[in-house]
């Protein structure tokens, strides 16, 4: 059970007609820990790129022309803005942590969200970073330097098991996932359903783990860049019949979540999670927000 | 903390932390907001910790946060230059003298000062001769951030 065509034919059947070949465009986001929005833009504009704000996110651009890797610029090497897909720019975007919060990004690698969670915390709070790969800690170092971040811990070790010594008022979930063909071009040839249905166990071991570490009260935002329907909608679903947590309702771009997936019927506050598919102008995601109750 | 302290002194900076509120990872040095030393009950596992200000090398490489803390001292040697400089700059060449733009304080042959692009600072280097130019020597400038990860 796999191949461009099996998995086609799944998203056909959630509703959406895929071609297989959509690509999302380039994206920046803006960091207002060392810069405004203007000051990153008007550079950037003086040397041949073309911006595009993204109305739905606070600091995202599409980059519509550049001669040059945006990697590698001197506005770049000082943190003034990081490279990071729209539709990856949402979750924390929704989970809005602030300076007040003790916060956790559980699967902190490569550090993109890590770095703008900080932002929104404006460097205040506590903000605990972990991953369980040594090697992809290096990358979430680097950002945190560069981005100019001092409220983060960051720590090696399974997110499933550590012990932090603290409680959380926000928790970001960006599980590892299957992730999707636009940002893989050979994601068809390499993905199995074995696969997902294994990233989807490991998804709710993680979702175990987030709720046991959040206060009462306190929000958990699960993401992925998955198409699976395991991996989403079947997750939170059992998110819902196994631990104390309620919805909340997600504004923003994307579609609401079906709640019929395959012929199984799902609790209609699935309704309440966000959908972005590939072909809008980014790449696949999906999103859920839950508070414990 | 030896070479940190005297990369501080190097550049006539002001800043003098003490190891009371400096915490060591191997090789990097850091400093922690009283919120998040709190915060920091448990230390297996923890790979950096609050503000980065750089880890020991032959010399101590400071990190893009300490060199903005240099930066926003009054005190500190500056050299300014323009935008083609400092990409050469962050490429790791040194600089000519006749690129410099402007300086801030006294800058004599031996002495350290901050690379500036753009009122944030880029590196930092010594002003030396080279034959007959006077250069600032690349010691140290923020292209590390990428050649690290290559």
């Amino acid at each position: 059970m796999r191949g461009r065509e099996f998995f086609l034919e799944r998203y056909s059947r959630l509703g959406h007609s895929l071609t297989g070949d959509e690509v999302a465009p380039q994206a920046i986001r803006v960091n207002p820990l060392r810069a405004e929005d203007g000051e990153v833009v008007e550079a950037l504009t003086d040397n041949g790129v073309a911006l595009k704000k993204i109305p739905y996110l606070d600091h995202g651009y599409i980059v519509e022309h550049t001669e040059f890797s945006l990697g590698a610029t001197l506005e770049y090497l000082l943190g003034l803005y990081s490279l990071q897909e729209a539709a990856s720019q949402l979750p924390v975007q929704a989970l809005a942590p602030g300076p007040e919060d003790t916060a956790l990004d559980m699967c902190s690698a490569p550090g993109g969200k890590t770095t703008q969670m900080a932002a929104y915390m404006m460097n205040r709070g506590v903000l605990y970073a972990v991953d369980a790969s040594r090697d992809r800690l290096y990358a979430v170092e680097n950002s945190l330097e560069r981005c100019g971040v001092t409220n983060c811990l960051v720590y090696h070790g399974d997110a499933k098991r550590i012990e932090l010594g603290a409680s959380f008022t926000k928790i970001l979930l960006d599980a590892p996932c299957s992730g999707n063909y636009v940002t893989d071009p050979d994601w068809f040839s390499r993905r199995s359903l074995r696969d997902v249905e294994a990233n989807a166990e490991r998804q709710r071991r993680l979702l175990s783990r987030a709720v046991g570490l959040l206060e009462r009260g306190g929000r958990l935002l699960y993401s992925t860049c998955s198409l699976e329907p395991e991996e989403n909608e079947l997750n939170v679903q059992w998110l819902l019949e196994n631990h104390p947590v309620d919805l909340e309702p997600m504004a923003g771009p994307g579609t609401p979540v079906a709640t019929e997936v395959f012929g199984v019927e799902l609790d209609p506050k699935l309704s309440l999670c966000r959908r972005l598919w590939p072909g809008d102008g980014t790449q696949g995601f999906f999103m859920a927000e839950a508070v414990k109750l | 903390m030896r070479l940190l302290k005297r990369l501080l002194r190097d550049l006539n900076s002001g800043l003098s932390p003490s190891e009371d509120e400096v915490v060591r990872i191997n090789d990097q040095y850091f400093t922690l907001t009283p919120a998040l030393r709190d915060g920091l009950k448990n230390r297996e596992g923890l790979v950096y910790s609050g503000r980065y200000l750089g880890r020991d090398r032959r010399l101590f490489e400071p990190s893009s946060l300490l060199l903005q803390a240099l930066a926003s001292e009054p005190g500190t040697r500056k050299a300014h230059v323009d935008r083609d400089t400092a990409w050469l700059f962050v490429c790791g060449r040194d600089i000519f003298h006749e690129s410099i733009v402007a300086v801030e304080g006294e800058l004599s042959l031996g002495s350290h000062c901050l690379v500036m692009y753009g009122g944030r600072c880029i590196g930092y280097g010594r002003y030396e001769t080279a034959g007959d130019q006077r250069i600032i020597r690349n010691m140290f400038d923020l292209g590390a951030l990428l050649r690290r990860e290559t």
